[in-house]
């Protein structure tokens, strides 16, 4: 099997946006960001791209900064052919069966191209904002019979009825079926890194998401995933330059000014989120967790921007390198946002579809 | 109404008995009903605007698509036409809702509106995860749309505590996006006193069943001096003369007798007083027929007759009160094109004879 690469779908404005310091998090999340409003010009450009360059899916972000991912994913899917949309949505926020309902309608009419990136919830002050007011480890308690409804929908069985803490159906069922040619479920990809996303990972999704690390902290983890039919997914920024240097380079020309890196520290020292505790230790460290893969950017560009650097050819090695400890797939971003995919699938990509065939 | 899907048969005769016989069995999981079909919803949103149609309703069901995920596809495969999402409160977080409504306003230039229905089976919402009762279904709609007006009043933070929603310190960045206003107009249906209510309290528009002007009367007075508009849902058989008319609806009705498709809304104040009224001889006055309600819901209420004939009941409408109507008619694409040629231009002609109206 090839690797599978996906990236990440760039927030609204961010197509056109000049400086990666206009996409940090203290900026983005303003009300009157660009990333509020759908960008459908940017998106489909973007989207066009990424089916040229070789991407297999993109992901959309949730958060309540942003415009809605399922329906953006319905527009954007009917302005292209063959990119899949990994839609992220969090637990609490609608009803098991409505959420099965919205997600097989987008199935039927984009092709079934969608998947799910399911997150329990990365900041009580948020989800107390979507009326949803339980902690951290009651989130992945939910989430597990939440999933558990989806999955008993899209088995289409019968009817459904369940009744557990969080969640209850009686006689539940949907006439419309997910659509897809080669599937009757979305994949779902779970993503967090806690003991719970681990546990959630192996119970209800087809894919652990987590970030990049080093191949050997991450070896021992992968083969316990693979070894129970569970795929894992990195997440991971990229900055692919001609030399080593000069990635390097780019990627500190990336750190904003001050003013904005202490609002940031501030916003993200309130998350209860694991993932984003741990991308912070890391980045507190000199940000370098080998050659390649730096954390530098996260205390301003959150915890997916661990970024993997370095020249084609070393790049395509480090895909390599997470290939043979089991890595199935990876979810990618980049600076500028359409310049790093364009160069990912020119000069990375074949080199690593070479090695792979 | 935009008819359900696979509804619409595009360059095939059908007969208002083959469209009829289709709504029934459209609750079948063997309907194509069920799955999303572009073809025919775009050439009868196509042909809806070319017929002078200013919005389609789309329906909210277990047996259908997802109407904001459908609004979201056809909206972006058309100019001008509105889209009206029903949509039930109980299945999702009010904030979720308007996050995901004013997505899709910025998806489709602002061409929705929403049709709150409280739930109008006790079976099927259970199916979605809702047990209540239909009285505080009513009180439940109430806040979800009061939390759903805050956000699209404010600008700054909603706090919310109620019996059945809590949301703190909520704020979503996406704005309702449309030229003309800064919130969806919300079309609040049923017949009950409750409903009633909820339309003065969280509605724009109240949308109840077609009655005869006379009957209709003072409670579109009561609705004036709220300051909410009124819209009657009926279907509609315009023939050239009104034996033709009376012989097309009376060809509607089933063969047997005994079709039902109205035993599932068990709690509907609607479907009661459908009922009754069908029971009484059927004809509310010389256009309004009643007598396809017993057998297939009291949206077939219906106005026949020929085209100056029903001009004029539109108008004997306007008359008390009434300022929109959503129609439906067998087969669909066909009454709606008849409507667009002979009805609409009749009415128009007497609207712009300043004063008379």
């Amino acid at each position: 099997m090839n690797l599978r690469f996906h990236w990440m779908l760039p927030k609204g404005g961010e197509v056109a946006m000049k400086t990666p310091q206009e996409t940090n998090r203290v900026l983005t999340t303003r009300s009157t960001s660009p990333a509020a409003i759908p960008d459908m010009e940017g998106w489909v450009k973007f989207a066009r791209s990424a089916e040229e360059s070789g991407i297999e899916s993109v992901l959309l972000s949730f958060s309540r900064y942003e415009p809605d991912t399922i329906l953006i994913a319905c527009a954007v899917g009917q302005a292209t052919t063959k990119l899949k949309f990994i839609v992220a949505y969090r637990m609490g926020l609608m009803q098991p069966t409505t959420f099965v309902q919205q997600i097989n309608t987008l199935s039927g009419l984009i092709g079934g191209r969608v998947a799910l990136n399911v997150v329990a919830g990365s900041s009580t002050a948020e989800q107390r904002g979507y009326g949803d007011f339980l902690e951290h480890d009651e989130r992945y308690a939910r989430a597990e019979e939440f999933l558990g409804i989806c999955h008993s929908l899209w088995r289409g069985d019968g009817e459904v009825d369940f009744e557990g803490k969080y969640c209850r159906i009686e006689g539940g069922k949907l006439n419309t079926p997910f659509l897809a040619p080669d599937r009757n479920s979305p994949e779902i990809y779970i993503s967090g890194h806690s003991e719970q996303a681990q546990h959630l990972a192996l119970t209800r999704g087809s894919s652990w998401l987590r970030l990049i690390d080093t191949p050997e902290k991450l070896a021992p983890m992968v083969s316990r995933f693979r070894e129970q039919g569970i795929e894992v997914s990195l997440r991971l920024g990229i900055i692919c330059r001609p030399t080593y240097e000069e990635a390097v380079r780019a990627g500190q020309a990336m750190l904003p000014d001050e003013e904005i890196s202490k609002q940031e520290r501030a916003i993200l020292s309130k998350s209860d989120s694991q993932t984003l505790k741990q991308a912070l230790a890391a980045a507190d460290d000199l940000g370098w967790m080998n050659r390649n893969v730096w954390a530098g950017l996260v205390p301003y560009y959150g915890s997916s921007a661990v970024t993997l650097l370095g020249s084609p050819q070393d790049l395509a090695e480090c895909f390599l390198e997470y290939k043979r400890i089991g890595v199935t797939q990876f979810i990618i971003s980049g600076w500028p946002k359409l310049d790093e995919m364009l160069i990912f699938g020119r000069e990375v990509l074949p080199l690593v579809r070479k090695a792979e065939n | 109404m935009l008819p359900k899907s696979g509804e619409v048969a595009i360059g095939v005769p059908q007969t208002p008995q083959q469209a009829a016989r289709y709504r029934i069995e459209s609750t079948c999981r063997s309907s194509p009903a069920a799955r999303p079909e572009m073809d025919g919803w775009v050439y009868f949103a196509q042909c809806a605007e070319k017929a002078g149609i200013d919005s389609v309703l789309v329906a909210l069901n277990r047996y259908e698509p997802d109407p904001l995920v459908v609004s979201c596809a056809l909206g972006r495969a058309t100019k001008r036409l509105k889209f009206i999402a029903a949509y039930r409160s109980g299945l999702m977080q009010p904030t979720t809702f308007v996050q995901q409504v004013n997505t899709l306003s910025g998806l489709i230039d602002g061409r929705i509106d929403l049709n709150i229905v409280a739930g109008s089976s006790t079976l099927e919402q259970h199916g979605y995860g809702d047990f209540l009762s239909h009285d505080e279904r009513y009180a439940r709609a109430e806040e979800f749309l009061a939390v759903c007006n805050a956000f699209w009043r404010s600008n700054g933070e909603v706090d919310f505590t109620g019996k059945y929603y809590q949301v703190e310190r909520g704020m979503l960045n996406t704005p309702f996006l449309a030229p003309d206003r800064t919130a969806p107009e919300i079309y609040i249906s049923g017949h009950s006193e409750a409903s009633e209510q909820l339309a003065y309290s969280q509605g724009t528009c109240w949308l109840r069943v077609a009655d005869t002007p006379e009957k209709l009367q003072p409670v579109a007075a009561r609705m004036h001096a709220h300051g909410i508009r009124i819209c009657l849902r009926l279907g509609l058989i315009c023939r050239p003369t009104r034996e033709e008319a009376v012989k097309a609806g009376k060809a509607l009705l089933p063969k047997d007798g005994k079709e039902d498709s109205t035993r599932l809304k068990d709690d509907s104040q609607m479907y009661k007083e459908g009922k009754a009224v069908a029971n009484d001889a059927h004809w509310l006055s010389q256009s309004l027929w009643a007598g396809l309600v017993p057998h297939y819901g009291p949206v077939w209420t219906t106005l026949l007759g020929t085209p100056q004939e029903l001009a004029e009941a539109f108008l004997a409408y306007k008359q008390i009160g009434v300022s929109e109507f959503i129609i439906s008619g067998w087969p669909e694409v066909d009454e709606m094109e008849i409507f667009g040629r002979e009805v609409l231009p009749l009415i128009r002609r007497a609207e712009a004879q300043v004063g008379r109206y």
